[in-house]
């Protein structure tokens, strides 16, 4: 048995905020809740990227959450799959075209799966959620590049340093 | 034997009457040599005191000490005079009227003064080696004091009377001579710690200076009792064998008296605060090897007659209070010197309850403690000093970036503060010894002793957390680098630093053979009855106690070489990834609790006050 | 030679005893707030998932303080279950601590810092009370040795009833369940001093909470001495306590906490103590 197969029995979420309206937020937790009880796939809200396996984000990118975005998503350790969850995550939706968004998380980092809706019903999330684990057992320990990315990671040794990463990301809109 | 004791006396007085002249290169040498000479003698007369030895001097030395305790007390006045103090005046007043009325009425001393037996011998190991260890230390750290050639050399010179004055009382039978041996330490510590000259040094130096002739004036009335009460003649041996007579209770509480505050309980714990303005060397070598330890030294030296008396509870219950009470105290302190010096007083209580318990196991959880703290406290003493005069840090709110700047300097205050702490350490054992013996010591006072259990638990937590609280703001780095080196602080301060973590390590490893060889037969020689100290498998068995040696062996290798080793270990293949901080890029500062409990210190003393006083109310009933 | 096998059993099976208790704990508490709860072996999955992750640590030094974090503990624990020295094993559980601590500290981390801050503080909440049932249990034994409980013909909790309601005020702190977990606080401080572990190094972290629930519930079975029905009533009776406080209380701030901890318990234990010297 390989070790791989119990990614997806044990799979631990972050949930980020990029400046949505909350919607989306409020169907998150209510997974969490009895009537949805993710739990019962193994499934923790761990608010820590360090042990997190699926990055679910919300909300479309504000100027403001561009950077923290991409800082937390290099903080997860590899194999990870990003969930972009409800219109605005995914496209920028009704924000779109604001002066004050970027409009989708795809611009910054890899997404694998994205989950429609405004907001998204937990059905979905769940849908999307198992998705990702399909796509979580295929993933290898490889290093993934966000998208747009200033600053590569610098190779010391057999050391190699993530810390700067994230460092000024620039902005699409200006 | 008698020859090495002379030159355990006079050596230390000779290198400090040719350290006043000698120019520095010379002076270090000296130094240098005279302070492996000495251990190697303190050693050699540990090997070879058996029985108690008794040597008388001359009969003219006899007027000579009483002349030397006149010409002291003079000079006392005379400081009272020039720094306009009263209290150092009516201090001296009184104990110059005390000290003349005494020679009127005593007899000349007839029988002989000094005695060294192994409690003697093992103290001159530890003021000895210790105290010469900061002597080599202090001839870096006074070469860059701002004072003149000569107060370098002052300096070095009264360091060396210190120890000499320390050999002297401890093996000093006849009270007349410990008097002024005691007299000679506190005149030694009111010279250091007024010797920066500033006006907080002075005053400092004028409350230390009030504060021990009280000790001194205690000494003086237990003589007058001793006489009062007809036991003859005024001497430690003497005063042994009156262990049941009426009226034995009030010489035992003065006595008692003058130990604590030499001791620095709570009330009387101001002095020993107050020595931090002086140079770090002094604060290490008040606080480990000589001057406080003379507090535990009394009380083991009494311990056969002190034991089972009410003088015994009400130090016990004194000290108890005094364990918690520094504890609490030093939770809110910032400066490093202070917080170690809080942890000094609580555990001298510690060291004082566990000898005024006496039975056999307390007296040797009590030379274990005087050991081991003299150990590790010299050694976060004189880190103290390196950070002073290397990194310029006074503070421990200040200390956040040294494990950047100076790792060897953070990893060696955190072991020092460890081995004060946590098993498998020398003071480690001491603690846990206490808390074995507590235990006993509950079967036989019920309600008292289970006070004194809470006492200790809790003192014992409140300072586990203040460790935790330093040693934090020094370990901290950023993982920006970690491949760590070690900094060059000079020659001297490293050599002496890791001389000390070698002597600590030591004595954790060799601890087996110091409880048998060390600590058994000392214990043995007070109680006068031999105690088994069993090896069975893997236990050890001190009386009654059980002390399994395979988990402190383990723990051996679970925390000191774990600490050593986190700074050297480096896992390859791995990645490095910030710290999390909800992905700002803020730099934050770090900081522990604050504690604001120092403003309980007030009460604690009024607590202190009302303990001596029933000290003496105890023996008068 | 029998009586050495079960001790050596459990010390080596400790670490999965305890991820079952965590595993069925889950379980309870999520039925307890009528949800389905994950699998029983949902811990294991998530230890084999941990090992698999890209390694990523913030320096090498905090990472090696939490690996030792969990040798120590299971030392702890080792000589807990062998019998041994109850005030060394107290220590040795602080010593532990005290790794744990030294990592949260060692890291520029403020969740780390803030977390390493507040378990100091409930160090400080239950240590004196676990120095005081074990003076508790020599008074009534004669020796600090956890075997001699086992040698009794009376269990411990007819004689120290107080002192082991004071072991149970102090439980949730030592397990981090509400209403004491300011150390942990998931909500508050994202896990407090665990926070900057992933991956393998997490996986230290992770199975040293599993002893820790071997380590508390064989200190509530001491309780029942050789009485292993009784003992198995308090082990059940505790772990349903334990869930149902932790489910249906909020978390309470430090100082709540320590004067709690400080105050009652402390002072039950010392009644108790107090109690049994006089009589």
């Amino acid at each position: 048995m390989k070790l791989a197969s119990f990614r997806k029995k044990s799979p631990w979420i972050l949930h980020y905020n990029a400046g949505g309206c909350n919607g989306c937020d409020i169907e998150i937790l209510a997974c969490l809740a009895p009537k949805y009880d993710i739990e019962r796939f193994g499934m923790i809200n761990t608010g820590n990227p360090k042990q997190s396996d699926i990055l679910l984000v919300t909300g479309p990118v504000t100027k403001r959450s561009r950077e923290r975005l991409v800082e937390i998503y290099d903080q997860m350790p590899e194999p990870k799959v990003v969930i972009s969850c409800g219109a605005c995550a995914s496209t920028g939706g009704v924000f779109r075209g604001m002066y004050n968004c970027e409009g989708g998380i795809d611009q910054f980092i890899p997404v694998d799966v994205y989950v429609c809706g405004c907001g998204t019903r937990p059905e979905q999330i769940i849908d999307g959620v198992v998705q990702a684990l399909g796509i979580l057992e295929k993933k290898t320990k490889e290093l993934e590049e966000s998208v747009r990315l200033s600053k590569k990671p610098v190779q010391e040794g057999r050391q190699l340093n993530r810390r700067n990463i994230a460092d000024e990301i620039k902005p699409l809109v200006s | 034997m008698y020859s090495f004791i002379a030159g355990i006396f006079i050596l230390p007085v000779i290198v400090s009457g040719l350290l006043l002249f000698l120019p520095s290169k010379a002076a270090k040498i000296l130094v240098i040599f005279s302070a492996v000479v000495l251990s190697a003698i303190s050693v050699y007369l540990f090997i070879q005191v058996d029985q108690p030895f008794y040597f008388s001097v001359p009969h003219y030395i006899n007027e000579i000490v009483a002349g030397a305790d006149i010409l002291l007390l003079l000079y006392f006045g005379f400081v009272a005079i020039r720094k306009k103090s009263l209290l150092v005046g009516v201090m001296t007043v009184l104990q110059l009227g005390g000290l003349l009325y005494l020679l009127k009425i005593l007899p000349p001393a007839e029988s002989m003064q000094f005695m060294v037996d192994k409690l003697s011998a093992a103290m001159f190991m530890l003021i000895n080696i210790i105290s010469g260890i900061i002597a080599i230390y202090s001839l870096r750290y006074i070469e860059e004091e701002d004072c003149s050639s000569f107060r370098k050399k002052y300096f070095m010179s009264i360091m060396f009377w210190f120890i000499a004055v320390m050999n002297m009382i401890v093996s000093s039978d006849n009270l007349e001579y410990f008097f002024l041996f005691f007299e000679l330490t506190t005149l030694a510590s009111f010279l250091f710690i007024g010797f920066r000259k500033d006006q907080e040094s002075v005053g400092n130096a004028i409350t230390a200076l009030w504060m021990n002739q009280i000790g001194g004036l205690a000494i003086l009335v237990a003589i007058f009792f001793i006489h009062y009460n007809g036991y003859g003649e005024a001497t430690f041996s003497n005063l042994l064998t009156h262990g049941s007579a009426t009226g034995i209770l009030l010489p035992l509480a003065f006595m008692s008296i003058a130990a604590l505050i030499k001791g620095a309980q709570m009330p009387f714990s101001k002095w020993l605060l107050g020595a931090m303005v002086a140079p770090t060397p002094v604060s290490a070598l008040l606080h480990s090897s000589t001057m406080v330890k003379i507090a535990p030294f009394i009380i083991l030296r009494l311990s056969p007659v002190i034991k089972d008396t009410p003088v015994a509870t009400v130090i016990i219950a004194l000290t108890g209070f005094v364990f918690v009470a520094a504890a609490v105290v030093s939770l809110s302190q910032d400066n490093l010197k202070r917080i170690l010096a809080h942890s000094t007083i609580g555990l001298l209580a510690l060291m004082i309850m566990m000898a005024a318990i006496a039975t056999p196991v307390t007296i040797i959880a009590s030379l274990v403690l005087i050991l081991f703290h003299g150990i590790s406290k010299c050694m976060l003493f004189l880190n103290a000093g390196v950070l002073e005069r290397v990194f310029h840090l006074k503070q421990t709110s200040d200390m956040d970036k040294l494990g950047e700047v100076g790792p060897y300097t953070s990893l060696a205050v955190t072991i020092g503060f460890m081995s004060l702490l946590l098993p498998p350490f020398g003071a480690f054992v001491g603690k846990w010894l206490s808390y074995l013996t507590l235990g006993a010591f509950l079967q036989e006072q019920r309600v008292f002793g289970a006070l004194v259990i809470v006492f200790v638990a809790i003192g014992g937590a409140v300072f586990s957390l203040l460790y935790f609280k330093v040693m934090g703001t020094l370990i901290s780095r950023t993982g920006n680098n970690d491949h760590i080196e070690f900094e060059h602080t000079g020659k001297i301060y490293k050599t002496i630093i890791n001389l000390l973590m070698v002597m600590i390590v030591l004595c954790m490893v060799g601890l087996p053979y110091l409880l048998t060889h060390l600590f058994s037969p000392v214990a043995a020689d007070l109680v006068g009855s031999h105690i088994p100290i069993v090896t069975e498998g893997w236990n050890y068995y001190i009386g009654a106690m059980k002390l399994p040696m395979v988990p402190l062996l383990v723990a051996f290798f679970l925390l000191p070489v774990t600490i050593v080793a986190a700074m050297f270990v480096q896992f390859k293949k791995v990645d490095r990834a910030k710290e999390y901080m909800c992905g700002e890029k803020i730099n934050y500062s770090f900081s522990s609790f604050y504690f604001t409990t120092d403003k309980a210190a007030p009460y604690f003393s009024t607590v202190g006050i009302l303990f001596f006083i029933a000290l003496i109310a105890v023996a008068l009933i | 030679m029998n009586n050495l096998l079960i001790p050596v059993l459990l010390i080596i099976l400790a670490p999965f005893i305890g991820g079952l208790v965590y595993g069925f704990e889950r379980i309870v508490k999520a039925r307890m707030q009528r949800r389905i709860g994950p699998p029983l072996l949902q811990p294991f999955y998530d230890f084999l998932k941990l090992a698999d992750k890209r390694r990523m640590i913030v320096h090498s030094a905090h990472a090696f303080f939490g690996i030792m974090h969990f040798v120590s503990l299971w030392f702890a624990v080792g000589v807990l279950l062998m019998g041994g020295d109850l005030i060394l094993v107290v220590f040795l559980h602080l010593l532990s601590s005290s790794l744990m601590i030294l990592a949260g500290y060692s890291t520029r981390s403020i969740f780390s810092h803030l977390g390493a801050n507040r378990t100091a503080m409930t160090l400080l909440a239950y240590e004196p009370v676990l120095i005081l049932i074990a003076v508790s249990i020599y008074l009534v034994t004669g020796s600090f040795d956890v075997s001699s409980v086992y040698k009794m013909d009376q269990p411990l909790l007819y004689k120290l009833p107080l002192a082991f309601i004071a072991l149970l005020l102090i439980l949730p702190i030592k397990m981090k369940k509400s209403p004491f977990d300011v150390a942990e606080a998931h909500q508050e401080v994202v896990g407090g001093v665990e926070l900057e572990f992933s991956g393998i190094f997490f996986e230290a972290v992770y199975t040293a909470k599993w002893l820790d629930y071997v380590f508390c519930y064989t200190l509530v079975y001491m309780f029942a001495g050789s009485n292993v029905l009784l003992g198995i009533g308090l082990m059940v009776f505790t772990f349903l306590y334990l869930n149902a406080l932790d489910n249906s209380s909020a978390r309470v701030n430090y100082r709540q906490m320590l004067r709690f901890s400080l105050g009652v318990a402390c002072s039950l234990a010392f009644i108790n103590l107090l109690i049994h010297s006089i009589f």
